[in-house]
């Protein structure tokens, strides 16, 4: 009773040289769960996650969410991108509520919703805001505000945090993990920082390159709720030289 | 918190210092521009004064900046003698003929041009469709089409109206494609995400996306709609700066024809700070973008 399901998913991108970036994919992620997907970088992962959202097509296999085959984007699976993708003519507020307007969710509906989400992610003094105003880190918090505005049913996260400094990656992983814990969304995390996969996810489904395969999946049973606290325990230090001796062996000659 | 305070600190800067001087440093900054700016065409014209000291170069043809000046008066404002100048006065109308003639052809050129080329950059169709006979009719400058614009539209406002739009729809068109070709490509799958319709995304995302290049194809645009207007009324229309421009020439009045001449480059000047300041306003995102890097 998954809500999605990868059931032997290949891709190809056709080109002058063919590339084969899955290769028989199958994950099925249950309702609620927090999945990360993690690799090194060109293994794949990105286009899984894609493929996902919608925004490119199998070359084989099937892909279901929520029980139906996945053909293009839409507001339940909610994307958020590694660099944020806000529209830059939009200020913070606007960025928000981009969804529901699009979508034709009554104003009252909307507005009290998205208040509280920039109040959630601690940008409410910066509705006004233009994005070229805001740090790498709050760009990336509007973002996800922005996502959450449509109550997608699961979260598509594409290397979020991967282009911020490392304090301000701790505390949105921090942040990331409050609202998952409060909101309870099916997440898909794609991440090359091992350290980020185990704190976060339930189960981590590590990747090899060319053709992109799932090599290992890996449950994470580390005591809910977490916080960065977690990351220096001593069951966090075991998985982590785990997972680290199982990249070794994916690690192929480039 | 990294709000940009570029403009902001520079205020406070400048506020915070006695009031020694009274002017302050930006209002010097911009003095001292102007001065620049000033000096070229200051030194040229005195220079061409002092040449043509009897009062013409050339053998008398072309007459020096004085006599300019004093032709222009007369043709800005009448001359209350008895006047052989047959333009005494006319100024201003002309000026108004030249530029309403280019208001609407340019009007024309973007509200067809920037749809078109925003359906060439955004659909794939729509570019097979549109692109290659745009293509091939873009290397036909608009002197060539003054033949067929007479014949279709006879010696009448109509003719010169439809070479400024053609004239100014190319650089329009192909400006406003390539912004929504280079569109960056998440933040369409972004409005896909959140679900957005094709149309919603045309006018949401790639419009706003494809601005900053629109401006281009407009500023491109309304230099040629002004060497279109010129064209046009030397040829195929009565009135205007053009036709002023050619006539005088004729009557071997080469004051007026200078005179003309420095009018049509104010008006592009100023039409053209006209389309900046307009861009300033539509695309302050932007600008602040510039400040941070």
């Amino acid at each position: 009773m998954a809500t999605i399901a990868f059931e032997n998913v290949s891709k190809t991108f056709s080109g002058q040289a063919e590339v084969r970036a899955l290769d028989g994919i199958n994950l099925a992620i249950g309702e609620g769960e927090f999945v990360a997907l993690l690799g090194p970088s060109g293994c794949g992962k990105s286009t899984l996650l894609n493929l996902l959202a919608g925004f490119e097509k199998t070359t084989e296999g099937t892909l279901l969410f929520d029980g139906k085959t996945v053909t293009r984007a839409g507001p339940d699976r909610g994307v958020v991108f590694q660099e944020a993708a806000l529209f830059p003519w939009l200020n913070v507020w606007q960025n928000v509520i981009f969804g529901p307007q699009v979508q034709g969710v009554a104003r009252a509906e909307y507005e009290s919703k998205a208040r509280n989400l920039l109040k959630l992610v601690g940008l409410e003094c910066f509705a006004d805001a233009l994005p070229v105003q805001l740090s790498g880190g709050m760009r990336q918090r509007v973002g996800i505000a922005r996502v959450l505005a449509m109550s997608p049913r699961a979260l598509l996260m594409d290397e979020p945090f991967g282009a911020l400094d490392a304090q301000t990656r701790l505390s949105m992983q921090q942040l990331l993990l409050d609202v998952w814990q409060s909101l309870g969304t099916t997440v898909l995390f794609v991440t090359h920082d091992i350290d980020e996969a185990i704190l976060l996810s339930d189960r981590i489904c590590v990747m090899s390159a060319r053709p992109g395969r799932i090599i290992r999946t890996i449950p994470i049973t580390l005591p809910r709720p977490r916080s960065i606290a977690s990351l220096t325990s001593t069951d966090f230090m075991a998985y982590k030289a785990r997972i680290m001796a199982d990249m070794k062996v994916s690690a192929a000659p480039i | 918190m990294s709000i940009s305070t570029g403009p902001l600190a520079s205020r406070q800067q400048s506020s915070a210092r006695p009031a020694a001087s009274m002017v302050s440093p930006a209002m010097r900054r911009s003095l001292r521009q102007i001065l620049l700016a000033v000096v070229l065409p200051v030194v040229v014209i005195a220079i061409w004064q002092w040449a043509g000291n009897g009062g013409s170069l050339f053998g008398g043809v072309l007459p020096t900046p004085d006599r300019v000046w004093q032709a222009w008066k007369v043709w800005a404002f009448g001359t209350t003698g008895l006047s052989l100048n047959p333009y005494s006065g006319t100024w201003l109308a002309n000026l108004l003929f030249s530029a309403e003639r280019v208001g609407k052809g340019f009007a024309a050129a973007i509200l067809v041009a920037v749809p078109v080329g925003l359906a060439i950059g955004w659909n794939r169709i729509a570019s097979g469709a549109l692109d290659p006979t745009v293509q091939l009719l873009r290397p036909i400058p608009i002197t060539a089409w003054l033949p067929f614009s007479i014949a279709v539209f006879g010696i009448r406002d109509m003719g010169a109206v439809f070479l400024i739009a053609l004239g100014a729809f190319y650089p329009i068109v192909v400006n406003t494609a390539q912004g929504a070709r280079d569109i960056e490509r998440n933040l369409v799958r972004a409005a896909m995400m959140m679900g957005a319709g094709r149309w919603t995304i045309l006018r949401r995302v790639v419009l706003p996306a494809s601005l900053p290049s629109i401006f281009t194809g407009l500023r491109i645009g309304l230099g040629i709609a002004w060497t279109a207007v010129i064209v046009a009324e030397m040829v195929a229309v009565k009135s205007g700066l053009g036709y002023v421009l050619w006539d005088a020439y004729y009557v071997g009045r080469m004051d007026v024809v200078i005179a003309d001449m420095a009018t049509i480059g104010l008006l592009g000047l100023i039409s053209d700070r006209v389309i900046l300041l307009i861009e300033h306003w539509v695309l302050a995102w932007r600008r602040l973008q510039s400040f941070q890097s």
